[in-house]
């Protein structure tokens, strides 16, 4: 049986460990579900503290005259990383730059949203949510592109993955993206724009991440404007 | 022409792996070397190293720890011809206090601040987690330790970083 002191080595470790044994001492544990959460809060700080902006490419200061194929590559990257800067970049660049501003969003919770708190949110999208989507732990109307979304998180067995629904954004396919971090998936929704539904890390299970988008989007129910 | 067409998609490949990774991979760069030009130095020098190999990059969804590879070895380098033996700590911290204030707030200015001071062999595992989203076993094969050190140096590394930033560690627990 673990105690307190061997949970709290391995959080300090790994806030994000998913082993049933520090869940199983975190669920009968008071002290230390206080000692997680204030931890989680300092973590979703810290994420973003390295999160520091970064200037763009910069394709002078090449120092050697044997590499012009690699220097015309650098001037596409300057010209690709102002690009990404631009209001024109993708939507998955967007939804993943979304993701910086929300470090807290991520923790790994059993508390729901209060239905009421949720209803609200979602209002912005004209919908409510059926049951079948999972517990969500973090509901929040967030400006994305000029307009106010719902911006979720769901609680999952491969941990808490976001959902984004962008009813202003259309895609025609589906449209996996893996960038800076952040594995994941924009559908398309018809007559209704897309979702996005992503999760953190470079294991993030692809596949698992579009069953939950498919699981998601059937629970969401349309309640017209 | 087909060996120019099949050119110009291999450098447009390489070209949006590149612009999709840079930021994550100058962030790296940044917190191993706490110095915003020398990352840029570090990750310019790595992105020319990676065109040059790119053969051996074989499957593109291993590519950022294959660049992050390539950079640890070019901050090695960079070390080695700079000769950069000692670390004035005041003078990296106001040197990029631009860059460490840049968001306007406090709270993330110190710890920021509280960053920089961690040590190395601290920090970087620290970093390899909590932004580029690495597993301990990932951490421990890029540093070549054992699963057990980057726990160790993991759970250190964020003890002493809670401390710096005046958080509560009474509750913590000892090694």
């Amino acid at each position: 049986m673990m105690n307190c002191a061997q949970y709290r080595r391995a959080i300090l470790a790994d806030p994000h460990d998913a082993d049933p044994e520090l869940r199983s001492h975190l669920d009968g544990c008071r002290d230390c579900a206080g000692f997680t959460e204030r931890l989680l809060r300092f973590e979703g700080r810290l994420e973003l503290a390295m999160r520091v902006n970064t200037p763009a490419a910069r394709a002078e200061g090449l120092r050697r005259g044997w590499l012009a194929m690699a220097a015309s590559v650098l001037i596409l990257v300057a010209a690709g990383s102002l690009w990404l800067g631009a209001p024109n970049r993708s939507l998955a660049a967007d939804v993943v730059a979304h993701m910086a501003g929300e470090p807290q969003a991520w923790a790994r919770t059993d508390i729901a949203v209060p239905p009421a708190d949720l209803a609200e949110v979602l209002s912005d999208a004209h919908m409510r949510l059926g049951s079948g989507a999972g517990m969500v732990s973090y509901a929040s109307s967030c400006t994305f592109r000029g307009r106010l979304v719902p911006h979720l998180v769901v609680q999952t067995a491969m941990g808490p993955v976001t959902v984004m629904v962008l009813v202003h954004d259309s895609v025609s396919k589906q449209a996996p993206f893996d960038q800076e971090g952040y594995r994941g998936v924009i559908v398309p929704v018809p007559g209704h724009g897309s979702i996005a539904v992503l999760a953190r890390g470079q294991d993030a299970d692809l596949d698992a991440i579009k069953g939950i988008a498919a699981r998601v989007q059937s629970a969401i129910v349309w309640t017209g404007s | 022409m087909k060996d120019h067409i099949g050119g110009n998609l291999k450098r447009a490949r390489f070209q949006a792996l590149c612009q999709t990774l840079r930021p994550d991979l100058l962030r790296f760069a940044f917190w191993l070397s706490r110095d915003m030009a020398l990352a840029e130095d570090v990750v310019q020098e790595t992105m020319l190293r990676a065109w040059k190999a790119q053969d051996s990059l074989l499957n593109e969804a291993a590519a950022k720890p294959w660049f992050l590879t390539i950079i640890r070895r070019e901050y090695a380098r960079s070390f080695e011809r700079k000769r950069l033996a000692t670390v004035d700590l005041d003078e990296l911290i106001a040197r990029e206090e631009p860059m460490l204030a840049a968001a306007q707030d406090q709270e993330l200015a110190e710890l920021r601040a509280a960053l920089f001071k961690l040590p190395e062999e601290y920090r970087e595992p620290l970093v390899l987690q909590v932004l580029m989203g690495y597993t301990t076993a990932e951490i421990a094969a890029e540093l070549k330790l054992s699963n057990a050190a980057v726990l160790t140096r993991l759970f250190r590394g964020r003890k002493q970083l809670r401390a710096l930033c005046g958080e509560d560690t009474s509750l913590d627990p000892e090694e």
